[in-house]
């Protein structure tokens, strides 16, 4: 039968980098007119064994039989070639150029003078019929991120791909944009494509997906029919145990706060306010999340507090000492950790992972002597850090630039937690974006630990279940201002929502 | 088939070392060729730089010469750490020569000092020099956030000028037939009057600072906040180190030490000081840097292999006949050479069937 004609069959697949095995004989199959889900944590090995495919990698052994016939692939060309597309998780769009122009781009067929008007005729059909509203003359700078992964997805179709590969599409994505996306693969898929999508999220492998292949360590672990299966059964292959559910069951924290923030104005990196005259207060022993679509001010606001951006006006007090625009150093000395959104921005890349441990608590008593850093205790303490928190790295003195995301996250985690002598408040700014399961799982264990013993966080997330399952009240931004805080009794996703998009109408007092 | 470069995570040592053989070995051969062209005996020529680099009183001299870039890459070291691009050790290296003689005009002219204090205050006064000439940009920097590379490139004309107009003015040698040069520097104020030739002084002097520098980078509280302020600005901002200071500190060192070079040149060398007294050892010195992969320790062995060059240019310009040209292409060569190896240690290339 047709449908069960294979596009794609990978067997056997080994890579193998410098002390990892990325991937360790994995299988895997694609049927035309299938979307197939590639379900693995980071660092599972998913992308590698794409990339085999794609040709930007060479497999060490195993073989690949593309239509039934086997093959070779040596480069992205020769993908090309075979009909096989890929959509990076960072776009390879250039950001002057038009539509057309960037799908065009390397495409030898087109020739040496371009028919621009036949061109654009055949990506106008294409577009229409799948519903986006993108034009081939728009420069893809004016594009939003789903505009510009259509722009992907139509350099695809207009090399008329018959298999393709997406790496954590919905990363960047709104869930409206992601629904769009969902539609846009069925689509593909009902017109005989193959489609294969890269990703971590198990609810978007049970809305989209026909079949799923998880991968733990590098090797293929089950290959399932979507409507055969259920989220506990993919959760336990993925992570090779069922997820331990967090239930804080927590005292209310104690009425006097640890941290005043009144009527703060910060500007952001384009000279404009970012927020807005803020007030709010953090109890001790309180995780007080912050909700709200990303840009509204949270990350500005926490980098306020923590002395990285400069206060215009407004005051910030911890434990009654003003600390607005001290230096970043003073603050933490005064107890305040911030785990930022991207670690590695944060982190000295080419410097090891016990220096990364100790970036801020390298003038400690505990890690120097007079100008000196006690690198005994430093590595001691790292051989601790890094298995306390499953830091998977060859050893301490591997560069952190080295490390995967998750690990690294890791890493800052272990730092902002364990190396501050006396953490007061925790800033926690998107601190799961773009983790898996089992991180996520983690660092939310850590924060309910941290706040358990005393120390206050205020967490900023764009996942509501997060800070619905941990915050004791919610913040809401919306534009640089405090719509509302609601306290644990209040919680309702819907008012949430509404709040987020700046209505006033629950207003709660704290 | 297709050759292809891959990046490489690691490198070992020995890999690393052989891979520099190879480089060096080709740049003798690709030197040779000019030779050859130039119409002389290859052959000829490689002996008398072998000889240079063989004979003890020619090592010697090779040393001596090295020393200058050789101080001055040890601040470039440090400098670039931070990330702070200094092309300025060249400026910092007159700064250092002027206050170098300015201590002993002082001495000489006006008794100001005491005899035996006179180099001790030439070795604090040239580094001091140097050092500010360096804070100087970096302060620009720390404040105003202005780039260093135009800054500290300018400021070698204004230093290499300002020595010009010292030398043809009131510092001139009244005693000098009218040339511009100082006076010739006294016994008690030159580096070859303690123990014979100046590079026993200054190469064991070198030698301490590589190690100071060294353990500064590496082991104290001061370097960690250097290294992670090169990595990594924004990271060193999160993680509350003050970067002004931190900057200047540096700063202060790294053009120090270019200072320093310039004392050697004028106590060690000359022995007085006169224009265009460094024929770009500044520049010099930040290939040696780079050579050295910024580690304190390979930066004197590759000072000393240039200042062996510099000397073979030399021998080859006075035995051979040929023009200087000639030297400057075989020095081209060699950079061009190792910095191709550098390449082929950052990448490997795969054939690709």
């Amino acid at each position: 039968m047709a449908e069960d004609e294979y596009l794609v069959e990978m067997r056997g697949i080994v890579k193998r980098f410098p002390n990892v095995l990325a991937n360790d004989n994995a299988n895997f199959t694609l049927k035309k007119g299938e979307v197939h889900a590639l379900l693995g944590e980071n660092g599972a090995g998913k992308t590698t064994l794409m990339n085999v495919l794609y040709g930007l990698y060479r497999p060490d052994a195993g073989e690949i039989k593309v239509y039934g016939k086997r093959v070779e692939i040596r480069s992205p060309r020769d993908a090309i070639r075979l009909g096989i597309g890929m959509v990076h998780q960072q776009f390879k769009l250039i950001p002057v150029h038009t539509v057309a122009e960037n799908i065009i781009l390397g495409i030898r067929e087109a020739g040496i003078i371009l028919n621009t008007g036949k061109i654009n005729q055949e990506l106008s059909r294409i577009i229409e019929s799948y519903g986006w509203r993108i034009s081939p003359e728009s420069r893809v700078w004016q594009l939003s991120a789903g505009e510009k992964q259509q722009v992907e997805l139509l350099k695809a179709l207009y090399r008329k791909a018959r298999i393709l590969i997406l790496d954590e599409p919905t990363s960047v994505l709104t869930p409206q944009e992601a629904t769009v996306l969902f539609q846009t693969l069925r689509k593909m898929a009902a017109e005989g494509m193959g489609v294969v999508l890269i990703t971590h999220k198990l609810d978007e492998v049970m809305a989209v997906s026909d079949r799923v292949t998880v991968m733990r360590q590098g090797r293929t672990v089950a290959t399932k029919r979507t409507s055969e299966t259920n989220i506990e059964e993919l959760v336990n292959l993925m992570i090779g145990r069922p997820l331990i559910k967090i239930k804080p069951t927590r005292q209310i924290p104690e009425e006097n706060h640890i941290l005043e923030v009144s009527n703060l104005v910060v500007l952001n990196d384009k000279g404009l306010e970012a927020v807005r005259k803020v007030s709010f207060k953090l109890y001790r022993g309180e995780i007080l999340g912050v909700a709200g679509v990303s840009g509204n001010g949270q990350q500005e606001l926490l980098e306020a507090i923590a002395g990285l951006r400069k206060v215009v006006s407004g005051k910030v007090l911890l434990d009654s000492v003003d600390i607005t625009n001290r230096h970043p150093s003073e603050i933490i000395d005064l107890g305040v950790g911030f785990i930022p959104a991207e670690a590695l921005r944060y982190s000295a890349p080419e410097m090891t992972v016990a220096e990364n441990l100790i970036l801020k608590a390298y003038r400690t008593k505990m890690f120097s002597k007079n100008i000196l850093v006690d690198f005994k205790n430093v590595e001691k303490t790292a051989q601790e850090l890094v298995a306390k928190f499953n830091i998977v790295t060859p050893s301490t003195r591997n560069k952190a630039g080295n490390l995967s995301g998750g690990n690294i996250q890791r890493l800052v985690l272990a730092r902002e937690l364990w190396t501050l002598p006396n953490l007061r408040v925790l800033l926690a700014l998107y601190p799961t974006r773009g983790l898996d399961i089992a991180s996520t799982e983690n660092i939310h264990k850590y924060l309910v630990e941290k706040s358990q013993q005393g120390a206050s966080v205020l967490l900023v997330s764009e996942e509501l279940d997060e800070l619905m399952e941990l915050s004791d009240r919610i913040m809401v931004m919306y534009r640089g201002e405090i719509v509302g805080i609601l306290s644990r009794s209040q919680y309702d996703v819907e008012t949430i929502g509404l709040m987020m998009t700046g209505v006033k109408k629950l207003e709660v007092q704290a | 088939m297709a050759l292809r470069l891959e990046r490489r995570l690691e490198i070992s040592r020995k890999l690393s070392a052989s891979i520099s053989a190879f480089f060096i070995i080709l740049a003798i051969i690709a030197a040779s060729l000019v030779f050859e062209l130039l119409g002389v005996s290859s052959v000829e020529t490689l002996s008398k730089i072998y000889y240079v680099f063989t004979t003890p009183a020619t090592l010697l001299q090779a040393v001596l010469r090295g020393l200058p870039m050789g101080f001055a890459a040890l601040g470039l070291c440090l400098a670039f750490k931070m990330n702070f691009w200094n092309i300025g050790a060249d400026g910092q290296i007159y700064m250092g020569m002027m206050a170098a003689t300015g201590i002993v005009l002082m001495h000489a002219y006006y008794g100001l000092i005491p005899e035996p204090l006179v180099l001790p205050a030439m070795v604090a006064a040239s580094f001091i020099a140097g050092g500010v000439y360096c804070a100087l940009p970096a302060f620009l920097k720390a404040r105003l956030g202005v780039n260093e590379i135009l800054p500290t490139l300018m400021l070698n004309y204004v230093a290499m000028r300002f020595v010009d107009f010292l030398i043809y003015g009131p510092w001139r040698d009244p005693k000098g037939f009218g040339f511009p040069v100082s006076i010739v520097f006294p016994d008690y104020a030159r580096l070859d009057s303690f123990l014979g030739h100046s590079a026993y002084v200054g190469f064991p002097g070198a030698i301490a600072v590589a190690a100071v520098l060294y353990g500064l980078l590496q082991k104290t509280t001061l370097g960690f906040e250097m290294r992670v302020m090169g990595q990594n600005i924004e990271a060193a901002r999160y993680a509350g180190i003050r970067l002004g200071r931190t900057l200047l500190t540096g700063s202060l060192v790294a053009g120090g030490l270019a200072g320093i070079g310039g004392l050697v040149i004028v106590s060690g060398i000359i022995g007085r000081l006169r224009p265009g007294a460094s024929p770009g050892y500044g520049y010099t010195a930040i290939i040696i840097a780079f050579l050295s992969g910024l580690n304190p320790w390979l930066a004197l062995p590759a000072s000393v292999f240039f200042g062996g060059l510099l000397v073979a240019g030399d021998v080859i310009q006075s035995t051979l006949n040929l023009p200087f040209a000639a030297v400057q292409i075989f020095q081209a060569t060699i950079f061009l050479m190792i910095i191709l190896g550098e390449f082929f240690k950052r990448y490997r290339v795969k054939v690709v069937r």
